[in-house]
């Protein structure tokens, strides 16, 4: 099926993302102490669409909340009464604007998990009920490599509308799903659309270019870039290197990482109660914790942090992709960018790999 | 008249809020076992009235109360709280009021830096044979509490008042 | 303040007499001029070692790690450093005879923009308190060392309180309860921290913005009087939390009001909840 490909220019656009804040329930990026956060917003003056990404949290939060009611519960004489929490505030019909690449691509990864053996159906009705509006990145930052893994950047059908910056303040919004065609058709007023190209499919074959060529420009400004297949063949190989333990000396187990990353999705069950009525949460946890695996006897199967760092390492790069097919790390750096001292996700699994070939 | 004092039924931090008509104030009150809970219970056998907003928890000492509690009691029931604790001097255990007082005063700063009003969280030195001076502390306490108006901040979730 | 050849010919001199298993320092970190933590237990890394005004991190931190516990450890500290090093000795944390401390008499370290940090510019204890060499010329006699107000504290000290309350209930909004600030702070050692339950209490980690004002503030209560204004915790944070506004709040009502000296200054000195004067300030009490 094609989908329809609208050409706007930058004042249009505008018009274009004022017009959806104020008729749809709109989450965007919002700054908040220099650092840029998905909330809801009613103005375009709130927030940036285009933030740059080393400073944006991802938008798995509006997928996978940071902390989630899943139950009540009130102690009586007579026993427990358990009921139901009030109404999942992300379920309701809404768009997301200003989503980067390796968000999209992030959903795409998490599906697979939530719907495995047990279908999630909170997140199932987020899912259905978000278009995402996604921007493509004119430039990588200093800690992507997105290119280099197992994904078509180019061409995710996580995100309903892309949005590229093309040549001479061109911008191409296309659809890409059927529910971003909808939205488009129903949202974007002709008004708004630029040059003699009116919108139509007779443009599209000059948009696709532009947008191939635009898309060129930006996989040459990685400075990372890796060999995705001999990594992830050499890590399955490697699971007792002592090279774990020399790439993991410097972490100081403060989970940031965890909390950031668009794909973990580890969560612990706590209890919150105030006398005999409680609430129970399901909030994310981080396996770089010590305690994460703690069990209850007193016994704990990752006590070093060498250990731990490996799981995460090859849950991300081998353990996820030898069950789902998909790489669970989607290469954005931000947890690069959170550490407090700098450890790498690339750096770590290259380093690794590379002291497979020299044993 | 009346209207003024509807006025004043606000929250001091956060003066959108208005109160509802009826409302009265819940203060914690930690008192120490030694000087201030006998004290009070001089106010009572003494028949002197203070104000029933106050709900009296017993302590060792002063210096058992962990700023934690204030803390706790602050997210949940209460609008206010006061503890008291034996004349400098006078502590049971010698200097345990002494090493409460610095902790106090932090706390009190610090909650007060981040937006609970200063009155919200007060200290006082009874003495067990003091029933009158309680009764007094417990009225300026409430009445300071009443102007402040209901405490918005930080209040635990989900959390009904009973 | 380039002290790079020291360190290294120090690292190298401690490697070959066998008098240290691990050595602490800080590394250039591979992709800008920026610099990370290195634990070196090779002597043939040693080279690798650096420090400039880039070097950032408190690596005291690091005493709490598997890599260093029962261990000889090679430590490079600055002024803040150093301090909670000194904390740390006094809380019987660490063994001062498996230590062999660089000292650095700092002139302040900067930020990634190549600013100077803000507690860099406030700060009062530049020299290191504690080591077994010491690198540079000690300031403490040039500069008149006095205790600044924090330049935050006092403009918000002036806002009126509802504002001062809508700033802060911001700045809990925006946490997002991961406790990167608890464990990147060398005196948050606890084995088991008491906002990480097991049981259902009040508050057990989900992340809203009352239980984060219940995690923080009883996080800054447990550090107030010990914290050294390091600002790990602020680098650590994702969310760029002012976290230091809580810290020299209750440093400088300390310091005021009890006339103490900045914490871990003085060796054996517990800080400042553990004394008592008779003379401490009495006026806020009925």
């Amino acid at each position: 099926m094609s989908f329809s490909t609208f050409v706007t220019d930058k004042p249009g656009l505008q018009k274009f993302y004022e017009a959806v804040l104020a008729s749809h329930e709109t989450y965007a990026p919002a700054e908040k102490f220099g650092k840029f956060d998905f909330k809801l917003v009613s103005r375009i003056s709130e927030c940036d669409p285009e933030s740059p990404i080393a400073k944006t949290q991802s938008i798995k939060p509006l997928f996978f909340p940071r902390s989630a009611k899943v139950m009540k519960y009130v102690a009586t004489s007579a026993g427990t009464d358990v009921s139901e929490v009030d109404e999942d505030p992300l379920a309701v019909k809404r768009i997301i604007i200003g989503a980067k690449h390796c968000d999209a691509r992030s959903l795409q990864v998490l599906d697979k998990v939530y719907n495995w053996d047990y279908i999630d159906t909170d997140y199932q009705k987020r899912r259905e009920n978000t278009v995402i509006i996604s921007t493509r990145c004119d430039k990588a930052d200093t800690h992507c490599f997105c290119t280099s893994l197992d994904y078509d950047v180019e061409n995710l059908d996580a995100m309903d509308v892309l949005v590229v910056n093309g040549a001479e303040g061109k911008i191409y919004l296309r659809a890409r799903t059927e529910k971003g065609e909808t939205f488009l058709k129903e949202n974007f007023s002709q008004q708004l659309a630029v040059g003699s190209e009116q919108s139509e499919v007779g443009s599209r074959h000059s948009a696709e270019e532009e947008m191939k060529k635009q898309y060129a420009a930006f996989a040459e400004s990685f400075r990372l870039k890796m060999n995705y297949k001999e990594v992830n063949e050499r890590l399955s190989k490697i699971f007792d290197t002592p090279e774990f333990e020399k790439v993991s000396a410097n972490c100081v187990s403060c989970n940031t990482c965890a909390f950031i990353c668009p794909t973990c999705h580890c969560f612990k069950i706590s209890d919150e109660k105030v006398k005999d009525t409680g609430l129970r949460y399901k909030s994310y946890d981080s396996c770089n914790n010590g305690y994460f695996t703690l069990m209850a006897g007193g016994h704990n199967p990752r006590p070093a942090k060498y250990r731990r760092w490996r799981q995460r390492a090859m849950h991300k790069f081998v353990y996820y992709k030898e069950r789902f097919g998909e790489n669970l790390c989607v290469g954005c750096g931000k947890c690069t960018i959170a550490c407090p001292v700098n450890i790498s996700i690339f750096e770590v699994v290259n380093q690794v790999a590379s002291a497979g070939i020299q044993e | 008249m009346e209207a003024e004092v509807k006025d004043q039924l606000v929250s001091i931090e956060k003066p959108e809020l208005i109160a509802p008509p009826d409302w009265e104030p819940v203060i914690m009150g930690i008192l120490c076992n030694w000087c201030s809970y006998a004290g009070s219970d001089l106010t009572g056998t003494s028949r002197i009235q203070y104000p029933p907003n106050i709900r009296i928890i017993r302590v060792p000492c002063s210096s058992r109360v962990d700023p934690w509690f204030l803390i706790k009691s602050l997210q949940t029931t209460a609008d206010g709280v006061l503890v008291s604790g034996c004349h400098p001097g006078d502590c049971h255990y010698i200097s345990g009021n002494y090493y409460a007082r610095r902790r106090f005063l932090v706390t009190k700063k610090l909650l007060n830096f981040v937006g609970f009003h200063e009155n919200r969280i007060q200290f006082s030195w009874v003495s067990a044979a003091e029933g009158p001076k309680f009764a007094k502390v417990v009225i300026k306490v409430t009445d300071d509490i009443k102007k402040l108006g209901p405490l918005h901040l930080y209040k635990k979730e989900n959390f009904e008042k009973k | 303040m380039n002290y790079t050849k020291q360190i290294q010919d120090i690292a190298a001199k401690l490697f070959a007499e066998g008098k240290i298993d691990v050595f602490v320092g800080y590394r250039v970190n591979g992709f800008d001029d920026n610099q990370v933590p290195a634990l070196i237990t090779d002597p043939q890394d040693v080279p690798k070692l650096v420090f400039t005004d880039k070097s950032v991190f408190n690596l005291v931190n690091y005493l709490k790690s598997e890599h260093t516990r029962r261990k000889r450890v090679g430590l490079v500290v600055k002024g803040c450093d150093s301090r909670s090093l000194n904390l740390m000795l006094t809380e019987s944390q660490v063994k001062r005879e498996n230590l062999y401390v660089i000292g650095i008499c700092c002139e302040g370290v900067v930020d990634e923009t190549g600013q100077k940090m803000q507690n860099c510019v406030e700060c009062a204890v530049p020299d290191a308190v504690v080591s077994d060499e010491l690198l540079g010329t000690p300031m403490s006699g040039s500069l008149t060392l006095t205790y600044r107000v924090n330049a935050d504290i006092a403009k918000l000290s002036e806002m009126p309180l509802t504002e001062r309350a809508a700033y802060f209930e911001e700045v809990f909004e925006n946490c997002i309860r991961c406790n990167a600030c608890r464990h990147s702070c060398p005196l948050c050692y606890c084995a088991k921290c008491c906002i990480d339950q097991e049981t259902a209490t009040l508050y057990n980690g989900a992340n809203t913005t009352s239980s984060a004002f219940h995690a923080l503030m009883t996080w800054s209560l447990h550090l107030a009087g010990r914290c050294v204004d390091c600002r790990n915790c602020e680098k650590a944070c994702p969310s760029h939390l002012p976290l230091h506004l809580l810290h020299k709040q209750n440093e400088s009502v300390i310091y005021e009001n009890f006339q103490e000296h900045l914490a871990g200054v003085i060796p054996e000195d517990r800080g400042a909840f553990y004394k008592y004067s008779l003379k401490d300030p009495d006026d806020f009490i009925m």
